[in-house]
């Protein structure tokens, strides 16, 4: 079953060697990292609904901790589950940052003048929203790193600081309750 | 509707390469990404494995516990058999080493799997466990009053070694610092119960039980405590 944003064979050495290169101080590996490695990252913001407004914002802040921590990828390592790990606790940052300015922040009578999300992006979201609303956070995240970053299992993984068996097993529940919902909207429609 | 179906859905509602440069990156974005990591790009030496630190760490929480144990006394020692030394060292030692993989595992994203909750219970309560089984003093005459000075010197350990730990720790890239802070609270507050099983010559098995494994349960509980402290100082300073 191979989704398009799978990983090739091919990729994920060239990402090994392109960290190496990062860690050294090399600023062509280090653009092409950041050009490789972005747009799986900015999926991953984007199909989650507590990140998405953010998505360039996290994208950026995610980057800047990946700079800091750069000495503590080991090298040989995988480096996709590296930087998600790195990108989960921004995303939970943003998340935790976010409840405490809307418990401070008052409601205005006017929305301002904000640039308009890619309507093509946001349909396709709203679109996967809906799937995903009933998915326990757990299930949802594992979903969006194997389905829309194309991560392996093992990769989500070692992201995720679980074992292999869990993150097949939340994948599974997902699968099973996503069969459910479809069939249900299925018959309806 | 079959998994294969569903990944065809999620594949045509994940973003494609758009005219935005790649795949639903704003060009600016991503110029933006990198002028402010070239900016400040140096070379780094890697952090080493994860068994070098967490072997780093072993030294430093031996060290600790055995140097204040010398200096104080090692009473406690000499008023072990053989067998109840046997049973408790290695007891602490790979207690240590469970706290001491934690830590380590915290310093570098993505480093493997985490500390459950199975192995959190096993330490809790194999330590006591240990201490029932070596000691055959049921005695409870003193409890508090021989208690408190234990746990407190035993936390005047365990507080700078935790100290120490944090600066290890340090050297890596924390993620989630209450995790960090407990398992650091607790490799510091077993090297404060090694010092106390060194030193202390009381062979009361509940004393031991309660107040020498106490020293691990406060540090490990104001590790992380700390840890979400720094966590929550850390968001507030991003607001």
């Amino acid at each position: 079953m191979p989704a398009p944003t799978a990983p090739d064979p091919e990729y994920s050495p060239g990402l090994k060697l392109l960290m190496r290169g990062y860690q050294q101080a090399d600023d062509k590996a280090a653009k092409a990292l950041i050009e490789q490695v972005s747009p799986r990252l900015r999926r991953y913001f984007w199909f989650q609904a507590f990140t998405r407004r953010f998505a360039d914002d996290l994208l950026q802040e995610t980057w800047m901790r990946v700079h800091r921590a750069r000495h503590t990828y080991r090298p040989g390592a995988a480096v996709l589950p590296w930087i998600f790990a790195i990108a989960r606790y921004t995303a939970l940052d943003h998340y935790r940052r976010t409840r405490r300015v809307e418990l401070r922040e008052m409601q205005v009578e006017e929305m301002p003048d904000c640039p308009a999300p890619e309507a093509e992006f946001l349909r396709e979201a709203h679109e996967m929203d809906k799937m995903l609303a009933d998915l326990p956070e757990g299930q949802r995240e594992v979903l969006v790193m194997l389905k829309v970053s194309g991560m392996s299992l093992e990769e989500v993984a070692l992201a995720t600081s679980s074992s292999i068996g869990s993150v097949k097993q939340r994948a599974h529940r997902a699968y099973t309750k996503l069969r459910d919902v479809l069939a249900v909207g299925g018959r309806r429609g | 509707m079959t998994e294969e179906e569903m990944d065809s859905r999620n594949a045509k509602s994940a973003p494609s390469t758009g005219a935005d440069g790649v795949a639903g990156v704003h060009e600016a974005v991503l110029e933006e990404i990198q002028r402010a990591v070239l900016a400040d790009l140096r070379p780094v030496s890697a952090l080493a494995s994860s068994g070098i630190l967490t072997l780093i760490l072993m030294i430093f929480f031996a060290a600790t516990g055995s140097a204040v144990a010398w200096y104080l006394g090692l009473g406690g020692f000499e008023a072990l058999h053989a067998y109840q030394r046997a049973l408790i060292f290695p007891a602490l030692l790979i207690a240590s080493w469970l706290a001491a993989v934690a830590c380590a595992r915290e310093m570098r994203p993505a480093s493997g799997m985490r500390m459950g909750p199975i192995a959190v219970i096993f330490c809790a309560t194999a330590l006591p466990l240990v201490f029932l089984m070596a000691l055959h003093n049921y005695s409870a005459q003193n409890f508090v009053t021989e208690g408190v000075p234990c746990l407190l010197l035993g936390l005047k350990v365990a507080i700078p070694t935790g100290v120490g730990m944090v600066l290890i720790l340090r050297r890596g890239f924390v993620l989630d610092w209450s995790r960090a802070g407990f398992a650091a609270g607790a490799l510091s507050g077993l090297a404060g119960v090694v010092m106390l099983e060194l030193h202390c010559p009381n062979p009361k098995a509940f004393h031991a039980m309660v107040w020498h494994v106490a020293v691990v349960v406060v540090s490990a509980v104001l590790g992380f405590a700390l840890g979400m402290i720094a966590d929550r100082v850390r968001i507030r300073a991003t607001l």
